[in-house]
């Protein structure tokens, strides 16, 4: 009877386990929810997660083979990697890699960022640690990671602190907030976490991009008014000032949902916003515009409407890159749009890739002046020429 | 390691404790099925996501109505998540007292393909609520379903 009763107990614990688990594919296989991004000697890395482990892979011959893979926590712990969440990864000036990733916790919606890096080229990661000062079993997920013209290494996510506050109050709290956090020490530590914006939507990606003097802004969805989801802008300052978020979309899709849709950004040399994003006040569509926080997009286009989402851009001199996914019955089609006079008109679309087995998000990475599409499917990892060479 | 062999050895002794309320999973070629109107009455499908932040109360919402029309609607239950995330969704469902009801998960690793055959006008954004009445008509609904649209149900 002792032995059934301990059986029994062993069971409940096992199956609690795995129900607290959102995110990590219990069937063990990698999840969707990749990164790559190149070095500054243009070899390629490719980070996702797998059997409990953020796991890193690299390629010198632009995606056709890559390496084994490397384990960046040694010990298994839960990890998000599907949806809008996946794991990241940025470079140091001194070729330091670092590696973050968002890890569910036992309640629903509950997560911690968490961070490595590595000193050796890959070889070997620090033991993770958790970005933020805050411990509670709440959201603190959907982490992005970037490193600014100083080498600092930034960190945003969302977080819902501050709709717990509210809820324990009983005051009305709409959505969730954005936090970031920074290293001055190479990402050995994290200064305690600011707040970017209250009313953030809960489940979109943020996205990180350097500007030309060196700083970082971030492009979210936001909560404004009564559940218009729009996105915002701000840049997030390292010197002690606090973040000023600016509205930068102005479609007035008003809804009670997770469109589970971030945004895009990438800023040109000349201090342009080149963004793209999802929305559906009028059915579903996806737009680039040039932010002017504050005020609608410049040079506003709909490039797509149902069956398009999670589009990319890309920027480099007067080039700007527009990558999204298509889908239909049949399956995925990669679609891409080069402007060459830095976003004022483009070029008619063009699919530069299919696939029939599901595919995550598409990413655009910029190489010596060339484009290049990482994308991740259940068949295995891309990295597809956004144009014939 | 002793305890994990025991809790092995009664998982496969009861599956069916194991498995109580488990997704079955929603493939491409089911869809037609899915969307296929009903004999009589109306068939709800109450789409929802692990990330989704609205979908519990939304599933209620329409629970609630069900139970209240129980000749009239058929209430089911899609999570655009993964099938591979099962644990997670039957746990989730099991917690919001929607245990009783059919559940799906989709049987792919990302949703766009299935959520474009569900509603090629639904961008994926969830709670997404599907209303198929047996004379054909169909009305998709975005967002936490409101009092108002509730009343016009079924």
């Amino acid at each position: 009877m002792r032995k059934l009763a301990l059986a029994l107990l062993c069971l409940l614990s096992f199956a609690v386990a795995a129900h607290d688990m959102p995110g990590m594919h219990m069937a063990s296989g990698p999840g969707l929810g990749a990164s790559a991004a190149f070095d500054a000697h243009g070899r390629l890395w490719v980070v996702d997660a797998a059997d409990g482990h953020v796991r890193i892979r690299h390629s010198d011959d632009l995606g056709k083979t890559l390496s084994a893979p490397v384990d960046v926590n040694a010990v298994a712990e839960p990890i998000y990697d599907s949806g809008e969440n996946r794991p990241k990864i940025a470079f140091g000036p001194k070729g330091e890699l670092y590696v973050s990733w968002s890890q569910p916790l036992a309640k629903p919606w509950s997560g911690y960022v968490r961070f490595a890096r590595s000193l050796d080229g890959g070889a070997h990661f620090s033991a993770p640690i958790t970005v933020h000062h805050d411990l509670a079993v709440i959201t603190h997920r959907f982490d992005t990671l970037a490193v600014d013209g100083q080498g600092r290494v930034v960190l945003a996510w969302i977080d819902k602190r501050d709709l717990e506050a509210a809820k324990a109050k009983g005051q009305p709290y709409l959505g969730a907030a954005v936090f970031y956090s920074w290293s001055n020490d190479e990402g050995k530590s994290f200064v305690p976490e600011r707040k970017v914006m209250d009313n953030s939507c809960e489940c979109c990606r943020i996205t990180l991009a350097r500007t030309p003097d060196g700083g970082i802004a971030a492009f979210f969805r936001g909560v404004f008014g009564d559940n218009i989801r729009d996105h915002a802008y701000a840049l997030l300052p390292t010197d002690g000032s606090a973040p000023h978020a600016e509205r930068a979309t102005f479609s007035n899709w008003h809804i009670a949902a997770c469109p589970e849709q971030g945004p895009g950004l990438a800023i040109g040399d000349d201090g342009t916003r080149h963004a793209v994003w999802y929305e559906a006040s009028q059915g579903p569509a996806i737009w680039y515009g040039q932010l002017d926080p504050g005020h609608p997009p410049q040079h506003a286009l709909k490039l797509a409407g149902p069956g398009a989402s999670h589009a990319d851009v890309a920027a480099h001199g007067s080039t700007v890159w527009l990558a999204w996914n298509q889908v239909d019955a049949k399956g995925y089609s990669l679609m891409l749009r080069v402007s060459r006079d830095g976003g004022l008109h483009f070029g008619a679309p063009s699919a530069i890739a299919s696939s029939s087995a599901a595919v995550g998000s598409p990413q655009l990475l910029v190489l010596q002046d060339h484009a290049y599409v990482a994308w991740n499917a259940a068949d295995g990892f891309r990295l597809i020429p956004a144009e014939a060479r | 390691m002793r305890c994990s062999a025991l809790a092995a050895v009664l998982a496969l002794a009861l599956p069916s404790f194991a498995h109580a309320g488990a997704p079955t999973s929603l493939s491409a070629a089911e869809v037609p099925a899915l969307l296929k109107p009903p004999a009589h009455g109306v068939r709800i499908i109450a789409i929802w996501s692990l990330d989704c932040a609205y979908c519990e109360a939304n599933m209620q919402a329409l629970a609630k109505l069900q139970h209240a029309h129980p000749r009239e609607i058929e209430l089911v239950t899609v999570a655009t998540d993964d099938i591979g995330q099962s644990a997670a969704i039957e746990a989730r469902l099991g917690a919001a007292h929607m245990g009783g009801y059919p559940a799906r998960a989709y049987a792919e690793a990302s949703p766009g393909r299935l959520d474009f055959m569900i509603d090629p006008g639904w961008g994926g954004e969830t709670p997404r609520t599907e209303i198929i009445r047996a004379d054909g008509s169909r009305q998709g609904i975005t967002g936490e379903i409101t009092e108002t649209q509730l009343d016009k149900l079924p």
